[in-house]
């Protein structure tokens, strides 16, 4: 008999990984969202969203809240969509395997069950944390490193809803080692948003806008003093050229322009300045303070959650740093982290990303 | 009775400040909104559906077929209008669901969740960004707690943002 072909769905607070498992071919992106165009009442599911001429002024609903799955409307529009237009096969025939977010609450997974088998048919389903199979993916990149032969690392996954830190033995979770900051790359987006539309243009309504130009533009600060004092100056300055709803579709980053350089097409340009956002919003994941919230950063948090794991396992735990989600692939991340964590801990250890 | 003078309510906006617990709640107010979608669009997503549901009724009612039209009626199960009175599913009322249920492992769950929050920050004191310009800020504001770096800065937020999000 054969087993059954499985699809593998990566299901995010932001977006959806989809593909088949053992595949060659690479799996498929989306958001997880319906979009609305405001003044019209077409929405647009999941990868429809991205082929969308006029991204300004498009407002999502998104199926997760804190980042669990909650809203199931949403959620089941978006999955059809998928499955339909992605899949080779009928859901009928395949098994699901689905990431969760850890500590998942049992009447979430009820019900996620119950759409699984009901309104889908699959034939079998299982939803695991996704973040022991970054850890499979990097053990089989990096075989010979000794934590990875024994399963033993952290993974730090900073995703759209909050960020974990996850001790992990023998590829399994330490369940009461794991340590949550609750800012991730939704309120960092916010956040930028709220600081962008106070000192710039106002753009409370663009969310979606706001999130590209945030993945645009945005790096993580090795050395924020020296930054800081470069950005009064000027060096971290960057105009942003806002969608015409013509020619743009998402709007472009640029160095400002000299005086002499200005022409008639950029007089109709609708420019966005940005200046120290640029490394002070991802600053936010470091120093949850900074946006009043009392939680420690994620070198801290690190540390917290390795020194919740057994006492034989922390050098290794912290030779094997893993960092994975969205946030992680800002620009300087890694460097920073290393930077701040080699500080913390007395062992050597190494940071490294993969997504 | 406590007797209290008028005065003392009718503080001029000018020297009226802001009281520690309710700094605190604004800055609370802040964290939840930034974990928000953009919401604005979504009543109206809601109401359209509701109007096009209407609209269908109407015109099986112009057609005399009575039974349907009844039909139509009760498509509003208890169930829903109940639903919409809760509003949106959020996790936190699911969490304190869980926390209050009777089952054993959804207890155990939502105590890992709330164990698993990263603890109070350790060592630094708190950084201080100026509310208008980003920079180190040095002051605050005497009126609502916002930092400022400069006077030009503190003349913007007087105008700007100073005690806007309280009252």
């Amino acid at each position: 008999m054969n087993p059954e072909p499985v699809v593998v769905l990566d299901n995010g607070g932001s977006s959806c990984k989809i593909g088949m498992a053992g595949a060659s071919d690479p799996f498929r992106l989306f958001p997880n969202a319906v979009g609305r165009s405001k003044g019209e009442r077409q929405s647009f599911v999941g990868d429809q969203i991205v082929g969308y001429p006029d991204a300004s002024s498009l407002s999502l609903k998104r199926p997760f809240d804190r980042g669990y799955l909650v809203s199931w409307d949403v959620e089941k529009s978006v999955w059809w969509r998928a499955f339909k237009s992605m899949l080779q096969q009928q859901p009928q025939d395949c098994g699901l395997l689905m990431t969760e977010a850890p500590f998942n609450l049992p009447s979430i997974q009820t019900s996620t069950m119950q759409m699984v088998f009901e309104e889908y048919g699959f034939k079998s389903f299982l939803a695991m944390p996704a973040q022991p199979l970054s850890l499979l993916e990097w053990q089989a990149q990096q075989p010979s490193l000794p934590a990875n032969t024994a399963g033993i690392g952290v993974v730090v996954d900073a995703g759209f809803s909050f960020t974990h830190a996850v001790p992990m033995c023998d590829g399994r979770l330490l369940p009461g080692a794991v340590r949550r900051i609750n800012v991730g790359g939704k309120a960092l987006t916010n956040y930028f948003k709220e600081l962008v539309s106070y000192r710039s243009i106002n753009m409370m309504e663009e969310t979606y806008l706001v999130d590209n130009i945030k993945e645009q533009v945005c790096f993580v600060s090795t050395h924020l003093a020296s930054d800081l004092t470069a950005s009064r100056k000027g060096t971290h300055k960057l105009e942003y050229v806002l969608p015409d709803g013509v020619n743009e579709r998402i709007g472009y980053a640029r160095k400002p322009l000299a005086k002499g350089e200005h022409t008639e097409k950029n007089a109709k340009e609708q420019v966005l300045t940005l200046n120290n956002e640029r490394f002070m919003v991802p600053e936010v994941l470091f120093q949850p303070t900074d946006i009043g919230l009392q939680q420690a950063g994620l070198p801290q948090a690190i540390v917290e959650a390795v020194e919740a794991a057994p006492t034989d396992l922390h050098p290794l735990l912290y030779s094997n740093v893993l960092c994975t989600g969205g946030c992680a692939t800002c620009p300087g991340f890694q460097d920073r982290l290393y930077r701040e964590l080699r500080a913390l801990v007395p062992d050597d250890f190494e940071a490294s990303a993969s997504s | 009775m406590e007797r209290r003078s008028v005065r003392s309510r009718k503080v001029s906006k000018r020297i009226a400040t802001v009281s520690a617990a309710e700094r605190e709640n604004v800055t609370h107010a802040r964290l939840e909104a930034l974990e928000n979608d953009d919401a604005a669009g979504e009543g109206v997503v809601g109401d359209s559906d509701e109007e096009f549901l209407l609209e269908e009724s109407d015109e099986e009612m112009e057609f005399g077929k009575r039974s349907k039209k009844s039909k139509g009626a009760k498509r509003k199960t208890r169930a829903m209008l109940e639903a919409e009175r809760k509003g949106p599913l959020t996790f936190a009322s699911l969490l304190e669901e869980a926390a209050a249920s009777e089952d054993p492992m959804a207890k155990e769950v939502a105590r890992m969740y709330s164990a698993a929050a990263a603890g109070p920050p350790e060592g630094a004191a708190p950084r201080r960004w100026c509310s208008v310009c980003g920079f180190a800020a040095p002051y605050k504001c005497v009126r609502c707690g916002s930092r400022f770096c400069t006077r030009k800065c503190y003349a913007v937020h007087m105008e700007t943002r100073c005690l806007k999000f309280v009252g």
